[in-house]
């Protein structure tokens, strides 16, 4: 007789885009090996492109399938994921668009496509996480590949100490994840997302102390990666010490990939407790909201800027989390996305720049960009006044439906602070928008001869195309978060 | 002609973008952005001539926006929004010839944003949505902002951030009101939105429009962002964005919070006296032209407040037939001012002077313009200050005598002006420098329409007698239907 051995189902089809990002990866890794020079370099960025385009194309047809569980139900394949997949993919493409041709990583360039398309894989999979190993290894699997992305410009020192400081406060941010996972087992019984929430949704175990400190050890480790304000130390230095084409990838992935999984396992798993965490994600989502604004004023740096204005960000994107009602969920999707296109775009600016000058950029090196380049400062002006929400563009459409969500689901004080907020963040957004069109310090010299920038110029004028689309005819995306915003549990 | 109220906003967007975008020589640039902006005047004068003064709303377009929240598309022209628009198109062409008349630098950026300045006042003034105004009134800022902090004087950037700061923090206000109204009400479509009686909520939404206007005390950001500003701009601040302010108190601010605005009257007719003798005192104390139009201009958007909030039909038509005068004049005043800083490089009082001495036609139009300006009786603005000042003595005859005041204040300071302008010995007297000459192509039209209007005042009362039949606040109309 032969006993029937159990196989686990997997269904490969089901993780598709990670799939094919991982592939990717791998095969750059052998042709790495194989090619050198100019070929290699050239090669490599067209298989991080066609991966991420690729993996986003097939998140897009992946949505017609209904929602279901996959891989021992461990992992979700739902609009909300493919809706997240197809965020970070775009995030991925814009961001190869903006670091093509880059001189700046030498000959790592292959490891460095490599990194990008596993930390992309990773999200992917985080997307879909429908229980805490799952989140655990997709979390770990593109934080270990971002820690190194930031430090592969070895022999730069502020690249090496952006990769370092990552690491030690990103593993803090794991241990607390890890060790909060393990608290909610010991209150659950179980580390599935639904299931913890149908185990906590019955007699009181949802209040339990030790419950409760697990899940405030989680949102801790995915505000972490959020970076939202106290957890926002490790920022600013790894923005601005990383490949610049990576801080793109991070600000914007990493951020949609945080949130959109603290959203998910919040209302999924912890909706008995909502009561609790809801106060305690507002407090963090205030503090983030005044901190980082605050501090963006004083930046010379752009990235720092960005970087501060990111943690900002991050404040009001948490409002939807405190919100969770269907609608925040919905303005949540549509602002991660905005945010997304606008800061990618920013990026891909200043990624031309820096090659331009051969240095960081601040303040004084935009001052006359508007000038000299009319259309590459037109649309660094865009990108900065869709972060401080002036309309007819998106950042102004995703603000209002946030704030419009939060005073909807009654909790409008953060609203109002989300709305100070932006009074302060006017301040610098304008400050660096202004510079653009004021005379250059110094006269301009000619511009080195730098490779890509057309690349980069593209990925701009997609990245301000969607802004302003996003922000004049919104409807399209956001039925798409609708749809998205529809399987989780929000109410 | 549904299309009318969306073609006379696009119009100057699309040609924006164009101006902005697309390769050109400069002088074709130029022509392009006039031509553009005569056309948007000529569906402005299409709009005038179609425009049925029996009926209300008009050339109404609404379609879904983001349907999750409420928001359309709604825009549509009664007799106030027409009389607005045609303000619009009608000075930013003007202004834009001032501007290539002085030479502004960097031409295609200046364009552009003229361009999408005329693009967000205009869909401010069409909108029927509360989120659709919102959208103009924020959008207008960026140009606003680039053109003063890129073209403006030696103190631009103070002058912007301070412009900035005031403005949005009223914005913001605004925003709070709106938003407040727009989710207890399930849409922001204006026809949906019902009486509310919140304070808060009113004086959110009437501090936007207060700074905007701007009343006093609110006005600190004037005085330096219509010195610093370009003379052009300076005139469009004054000119037609304040009255954004004025038409959001008509057009939201009174007819939504009807309980409220009766309640906090007083407040504001006492700002508004406040505010009109105050800045005419100071206009008297000017060192500079563009001091003098500033305070000037503060002290008439005063009066106007100050007409709405009485509550009469009278004061309301000579409120809004006085935004049109002001507009008109004061756009007059900083293109005349920036004339004569252009051409005779100088600002100061102390440093001009007799400069009618060979110099006719500038003579002329200077004294023109000042006798309009300090309302003498036959012009378009005594007109439209005798009505107010009639709805003011109707609600207390106390109000309606400080009120007239200001009518000899008036006076005072803007035969100081002409006098200080044409005619004062200075230690050293001007000498270099032409009379007007072609100069006059974007001064005349201004000073004609100014002399129609005063010949026939009538063009601009009739087509908002509708809205003044509906007495905004007028005590004897409370429940009364409001023209929308």
């Amino acid at each position: 007789m032969i006993a029937a051995i159990s196989t686990p189902s997997v269904d490969l089809l089901a993780i598709g885009p990670a799939l094919l990002l991982s592939l990717g990866a791998l095969l750059l890794l052998v042709t790495g090996s194989f090619l050198s020079g100019e070929r290699n370099r050239i090669v490599s960025s067209s298989v991080g492109l066609a991966s991420f385009a690729g993996a986003a194309l097939w998140a897009f047809l992946q949505s017609d399938d209904a929602d279901h569980l996959a891989f021992s139900k461990q992992l979700s394949i739902d609009r909300f994921s493919l809706f997240v997949q197809i965020v970070i993919c775009l995030a991925g493409v814009a961001s190869v668009m903006a670091g093509w041709g880059t001189r700046r990583i030498g000959e790592r360039i292959s490891e460095y496509y490599t990194l990008l398309l596993f930390a992309g894989s990773g999200m992917c999979l985080l997307a879909s996480a429908n229980g805490f190993i799952s989140l655990f290894v997709s979390l770990e699997l593109f934080s270990i590949s971002l820690y190194v992305l930031c430090a592969l410009a070895v022999d730069d020192e502020s690249s090496l100490e952006s990769g370092f400081k990552y690491v030690v406060t990103g593993s803090v941010g794991s241990a607390f994840l890890l060790f909060g996972s393990g608290l909610v087992y010991g209150g659950a019984g179980t580390l599935r997302f639904d299931l913890i929430g149908k185990a906590l949704g019955q007699g009181d175990q949802a209040h339990q102390s030790f419950v409760l400190v697990g899940v405030a050890m989680v949102i801790a480790g995915l505000a972490f990666k959020a970076s939202a304000a106290p957890f926002h130390m490790w920022t600013p230095d790894v923005y601005e010490g990383a490949p610049t084409a990576v801080t793109a990838f991070m600000a914007t992935a990493t951020k949609t990939i945080a949130l959109a999984t603290m959203l998910r396992v919040l209302v999924t798993a912890f909706d008995a407790s909502s009561n609790v965490w809801s106060t305690g994600v507002g407090g963090i989502a205030m503090l983030s909201m005044i901190v980082g604004n605050i501090a963006a004023l004083r930046q010379d740096n752009a990235k720092r800027m960005l970087a501060y204005s990111s943690v900002g960000q991050a404040g009001y994107l948490l409002i939807g989390v405190v919100a969770h009602t269907p609608l925040a969920g919905r303005a949540m999707l549509y602002y991660l996305a905005v945010y997304t296109a606008m800061n990618v775009g920013a990026f891909c600016v200043l990624s031309v720049r820096e090659r331009e000058i051969g240095g960081p950029v601040t303040i004084d090196h935009l001052r006359g960009l508007g000038r000299t380049r009319p259309l590459l400062g037109a649309a660094l002006a865009l990108f900065l006044l869709s972060l401080a929400s002036f309309p007819p563009t998106g950042g102004f459409l995703a603000k209002l439906y946030l704030f419009s969500a939060a005073i909807d689901a009654g909790v409008g004080h953060l609203a109002l602070v989300g709305i100070v907020g932006t009074m302060i963040s006017l301040a610098y957004y304008l400050r660096f928008a202004l510079a653009l069109y004021q005379p250059a310090a110094e006269p301009a010299q000619s511009p080195r001869p730098s490779h890509g920038v057309p690349i980069a110029a593209l990925g701009t004028a997609a990245a301000a195309a969607v802004v302003i689309w996003l922000g004049v005819y919104p409807e399209p995306l956001l039925d798409a978060a609708r749809v998205a915003a529809s399987s989780l549990a929000l109410q | 002609m549904s299309w009318l109220s969306t073609a006379l906003w696009v119009l100057p967007a699309a040609a924006a973008v164009l101006v902005g975008l697309a390769p050109a020589k400069l002088w074709g640039r130029s022509a392009f952005a006039i031509a553009a902006m005569l056309a948007n005047l000529v569906l402005a004068l299409i709009a005038i001539g179609q425009f049925d003064s029996s009926k209300g709303l008009q050339f109404a377009e609404s379609r879904h926006w983001v349907s999750d929240l409420g928001l359309t598309y709604h825009v549509g022209i009664d007799g106030l929004s027409l009389v607005m628009v045609a303000l619009t198109a009608f000075c930013v062409p003007l202004a834009t010839a001032f501007g290539l008349w002085a030479k502004r630098e960097n031409l295609r950026g200046y364009l552009a944003l003229m361009l999408a300045l005329e693009a967000a006042v205009v869909l401010l003034f069409v909108a029927r949505d509360l989120i659709v105004f919102y959208v103009g009134f924020e959008a207008m800022l960026v140009p606003l902002i680039f053109l003063i902090g890129g073209w403006g004087g030696t103190r631009r950037v103070r002058a912007t951030i301070r412009f900035v700061v005031y403005t949005l923090v009223g914005s913001l206000l605004l925003l709070i009101s709106v938003i407040t109204l727009g989710l207890s009400n399930g849409t922001f479509d204006l026809d949906g939105i019902s009486a509310n009686t919140s304070p808060w909520l009113f004086l959110a939404m009437i501090a936007a429009f207060a700074i905007k206007s701007p009343l006093f005390p609110f006005h600190g950001w004037v005085p330096e962002a219509y010195r610093e500003a370009p003379p052009e701009v300076a005139g469009l601040l004054s000119g037609v964005i304040s009255k954004a302010g004025t038409y959001g108190m008509i057009r939201f601010a009174l007819p939504i919070f009807q309980e409220p605005s009766s309640d906090w009257r007083w407040l504001f007719v006492t700002l508004a006296l406040a505010g009109l003798l105050w800045c005419s005192l100071m206009a008297f104390r000017q060192p500079d032209s563009r001091g003098v139009i500033a305070y000037s201009s503060i002290a008439q958007m005063s009066l106007i407040t100050l007409g709405l909030f009485v509550g009469s039909g009278e004061a309301y038509t000579g409120s809004v037939f006085q935004m049109v005068n002001h507009g008109l004049l004061s756009m007059l005043l900083f293109l005349l001012a920036g004339f004569v800083e252009v051409r005779f490089g100088e600002t100061a009082f102390a440093r001009i002077g007799s400069l009618a001495r060979g110099r006719a036609a500038l003579a002329t139009i200077v004294m023109a313009t000042g006798m309009a300006a300090l309302a003498v009786p036959g012009s378009s603005l005594f007109a439209s200050e005798f009505l107010v000042l009639l709805g003011a003595f109707r609600y207390w005859w106390l109000v309606g005598a400080i009120a007239s005041l200001a009518i000899v204040l008036a006076a005072m300071y803007m035969l100081r002006w002409i006098s200080a302008v044409l005619h004062d010995r200075t230690a050293t007297p001007v000498r270099e420098g032409k009379d007007v000459r072609w100069e006059a192509l974007y001064l005349v039209p201004l000073l004609a329409v100014v002399g129609f209007l005063s010949v026939d005042p009538h063009a601009v009362t009739a087509r908002v007698d509708c809205d003044s039949h509906a007495g905004l606040v007028a005590p004897a109309s409370t429940g009364s239907e409001i023209c929308r």
